[in-house]
């Protein structure tokens, strides 16, 4: 035990002392005044929004692509990417400060953003638009906005429509970052674009829902109907409205290009940064809250995959040819899927009419991979135990029941169990991924804290450590279950 | 008690061929007897001895145990098992299990005797194999012969009515063969019924009330020890039990392969267990050829060895003469000395000076 907890010191020890290594100052201070300057430079931005598309063309400029704004800044702090592109509103005061970042100039373009919505989902939308409009008129969108961008006080809220609708609202949110849309103190989601649709949802008789996935996740959510509303600042571009609808625009939104102001970068102290990430708006309980799903999903898909890969097991030792083919046909196609591929197409494929939550199509198809090991390491278990052990049993007197159960299982069960145990914490490890269809898990969880705070070492410290004790756990009752 | 009809066994390969190991196997078996198999290899004795508690089951004729049929359809294999106990050529132990609960592990589960009466008795069994220093160490820890004893102990434990025993020494280092061969040497005094399937020859002969001799999967001859050993009716018999194994050198000059004769012997007599007449063949081989039989060339030299009399000997053949070739002088008599016996024999086609070491 003290040789595992010597083990997670180094670990730990080695990350910090490769982040902190890395975090250097960058290239040297720019002057970057308009468009023309940014030739030859490395650009990061968001993966798959207007900028990447606009510099993506452009030969003399490197796109450094990112799945969230704090990724993006990071890149700039780290030197990586020399400039970073966002909406203008899109780095709050604070965190600019914090990273020792600077807005150098707002772009000339001017977007229309809007909220997206599913193809052909007509009825929606229109309820959605005259809202906006209504609000447009009546001065309250205004305010909403200045509530957020200046702090002035916040509307009060709608009266409901004359005619209510039932049901959720679910909205998927592809942006964490203040003011435009963040996961704040209580899990609850601020910002305007989240304000907006809350009001939305009082104004029409809803209840309202949030979840945080990457944009491209996202979209897929929406046209496959397991959302309503996808909001993240977005633009309205030609070519996104080939394949979402938009409502009517909101706000409108200048590019703001940011790069690293040297010699400003707040040197924040662990403490302090510790608080930030853990005390501030309550994250802890994002944390804890991603845990305790992470250890749901893992310990619920173990129990069902053991189940079903004892199954397998029965499978690959059958007597009939056919169910030991049928047996190895599952392992090939569970072995030749990346486990993210079975999980998307579970979700918005095979289970997406089901309405089963996605904690449940997580358990299910997690338990479908991991059936397929634990059925073949059960296998190779009893196969390796020698066939006169079974031979001595029967002859004993014992039957073929008896003989398996009392003498080949109890050595099978020595073999197999570190590989089982292997296994699972595999499997642990693997259910990080869940985050692409909005659980909120661990990995997620952090995602979340990071991209609020901009940090990005204590968030994956804390997780890593999490995931390492978790791991550990489950070796040392397993371990335990062989003693006894 | 058992008895055998008409018992067939055909394996049938995975890639289409079939193997008939039994042809038509009929036999009588009576408490108290020990019955020794032996025969060539791939004759069927083992898979007769595993057809016989239905490890292996026939494929057609009956096996009828104390009156009742046990290949009949829904009969309880494992009842009849447990009063047919069975050691294995590899022993088998479970591995998992200290000695003592391996001997214990049964009876306590099947013949429903109390914990503490079945380690007692367990006791008792390592006793009488001389093991009870080890009734706590695990199989892992015990030599071949070792684990061999556990086994014959686990089987006695279920007080059976017959031993199957499978080629109980085959497995073993040579040295171990003898600890395994007294532990049933003294079993078959008890009056135990035994089925063995053996290669060791003078056991067999020493220990049993019936030997059958299996040849091409049937029981060829089936007789009393001295019967299959001293008159067997077969000529396939005679030729199994006299075995006599061989190492022939034919030498025309002066210039002949000493080096090969040397290493021809070693390893004769390493695969034979025949080491301690190593030594004492190698000098003799080189006295008789390099001074007396310097100058009788050529000559065929030939080394023997009859596994069932245990007699080990150097032939060496003259042609065409008929006085030995011998000198009788004093290195000579001091040669006879040093060998249980020299027999000069004229023979058809020459003269055969045979040294019996």
């Amino acid at each position: 035990m003290t040789k595992s907890i010597f083990r997670l010191f180094f670990c730990i020890a080695l990350l910090a002392a490769c982040l902190s290594s890395c975090s250097g100052d960058g290239k040297g201070q720019m002057e970057i005044k308009s468009e023309e300057d940014l030739s030859g430079l490395t650009i990061s931005t968001s993966a798959g929004n207007y900028y990447d598309s606009k510099y993506s063309q452009r030969e003399d400029i490197t796109l450094f692509r990112v799945n969230s704004e704090s990724d993006g800044a990071e890149a700039v702090r780290q030197g990586i990417a020399d400039v970073f592109v966002t909406d203008e509103v899109g780095l709050p005061a604070e965190i600019r400060k914090q990273l020792g970042i600077k807005l150098a100039f707002i772009g000339q373009e001017s977007f229309d953003v809007a909220f997206a919505l599913q193809k052909g989902n007509d009825a929606l939308r229109e309820d959605l638009d005259r809202f906006l409009t209504e609000i447009k008129a009546d001065g309250t969108l205004d305010a909403i906005i200045s509530h957020w961008l200046e702090g002035t006080p916040a509307p009060e809220y709608p009266a409901p429509a004359s005619a209510p609708k039932s049901g959720t609202l679910h909205c998927t949110t592809a942006m964490n970052m203040e003011p435009t849309c963040f996961l704040g103190e209580g899990d609850e989601w601020f910002g305007f674009d989240a304000d907006i649709l809350k009001r939305f949802a009082a104004w029409s008789g809803r209840d309202f829902e949030m979840h945080f996935q990457d944009l491209g996740s996202a979209i897929i959510a929406l046209n496959t109907g397991k959302c309503d509303i996808v909001n993240a600042c977005l633009y309205i571009t030609e070519e996104r409205q080939k394949s979402v609808d938009f409502s009517v625009p909101y706000y409108e939104c200048h590019p703001g290009y940011f790069v690293l102001d040297k010699g400003k970068s707040a040197r924040l102290s662990l403490g302090e940064r510790l608080k930030m990430n853990l005390i501030t708006e309550g994250r802890w309980k994002l944390i804890v809250n991603g845990l305790l799903e992470t250890i749901k999903i893992t310990l619920l898909a173990i129990i069902l995959g053991t189940i079903l890969g004892t199954g397998v097991c029965a499978m690959l030792r059958s007597r009939r040819k056919w169910m030991r083919s049928a047996a190895r046909l599952y392992g090939a196609f569970i072995q030749g899927i990346p486990t993210l591929v079975l999980l998307l197409i579970m979700f918005y494929v095979v289970l997406a009419k089901s309405g089963l939550s996605g904690t449940v199509v997580a358990i299910i198809s997690f338990a479908l991979c991991f059936a397929w090991s634990a059925g073949s390491i059960f296998d190779s278990a009893i196969s390796s135990v020698p066939k006169g052990q079974t031979e001595a049993g029967l002859s004993l007197g014992f039957t073929p029941l008896k003989t398996f159960t009392g003498i080949v299982f109890p050595q099978a069960l020595r073999k197999g169990l570190p590989l089982y145990a292997g296994e699972c914490v595999a499997l642990l490890k693997s259910t990080s991924i869940v985050g692409y269809i909005a659980i909120q898990d661990l990995t997620r969880a952090s995602d979340l804290i990071r991209s609020r705070t901009f940090d990005a070492l204590i968030p994956l410290l804390i997780v890593t450590v999490l995931y390492f004790v978790l791991a550990w756990l489950i070796r040392l009752v397993l371990n335990l279950f062989l003693k006894k | 008690m058992i008895s055998i009809k008409h018992l067939s066994k055909t394996f049938h390969n995975p890639d289409g061929s079939t193997l008939t190991v039994l042809k038509d196997v009929n036999c009588d078996i009576e408490k108290g007897e020990v019955i020794s198999i032996i025969g060539p290899s791939g004759t069927g004795k083992s898979t007769l001895l595993r057809a016989i508690n239905m490890l292996e089951p026939p494929t057609s004729g009956e096996i009828w145990v104390d009156g009742e049929n046990i290949m009949a359809k829904g009969y309880h294999l494992d009842k009849m098992r447990r009063k047919m106990g069975m050691v294995f050529q590899s022993f088998n132990l479970f591995e998992h299990l200290s000695v003592l609960e391996n001997i214990t592990y049964a009876p306590v589960r099947l013949l429903k005797i109390s914990e503490s009466q079945a380690k007692e008795e367990a006791m008792e069994l390592l006793k009488k194999v001389g093991l009870s220093q080890k009734a706590d160490v695990f199989p892992d820890s015990l030599s071949g012969g070792q684990k061999q004893r556990v086994a014959i102990a686990r089987a006695l434990a279920m007080h059976p009515e017959v031993i199957l025993f499978d080629e109980p020494t085959s497995a073993l280092d040579p040295t171990m063969v003898g600890e395994v061969l007294s532990v049933m040497r003294q079993l078959a005094k008890e009056g135990l019924t035994m089925l063995i399937v053996t290669h060791e020859m003078r056991f067999a002969r020493d220990i049993s009330t019936r030997i059958f001799f299996m040849n091409e999967g049937i029981i060829y001859e089936d007789g009393t020890p001295e019967q299959i050993f001293e008159h067997p009716v077969h000529s396939a018999t005679k030729a199994f039990v006299n075995r006599i194994q061989k190492l022939v050198y034919q030498i025309d000059n002066e210039d002949f392969d000493y080096l090969q004769i040397h290493t021809g012997l070693n390893q004769f007599c390493l695969k034979y267990n025949l080491s301690d007449k190593a030594r004492t063949g190698y000098e003799i081989i080189q006295e008789m050829l390099f001074r007396h039989l310097k100058n009788v060339r050529p000559l065929t030299f030939r080394i023997t060895y009859a596994e069932l009399a245990g007699e080990t000997a150097l032939d060496f053949m003259v042609e065409g003469i008929t006085e030995s070739p011998l000198p009788h002088n004093e290195a000579t008599q001091q040669l006879r000395s040093r060998v249980k016996d020299i027999i000069e024999e004229p023979t058809s086609r020459g003269f055969r000076i045979k040294i019996l070491l």
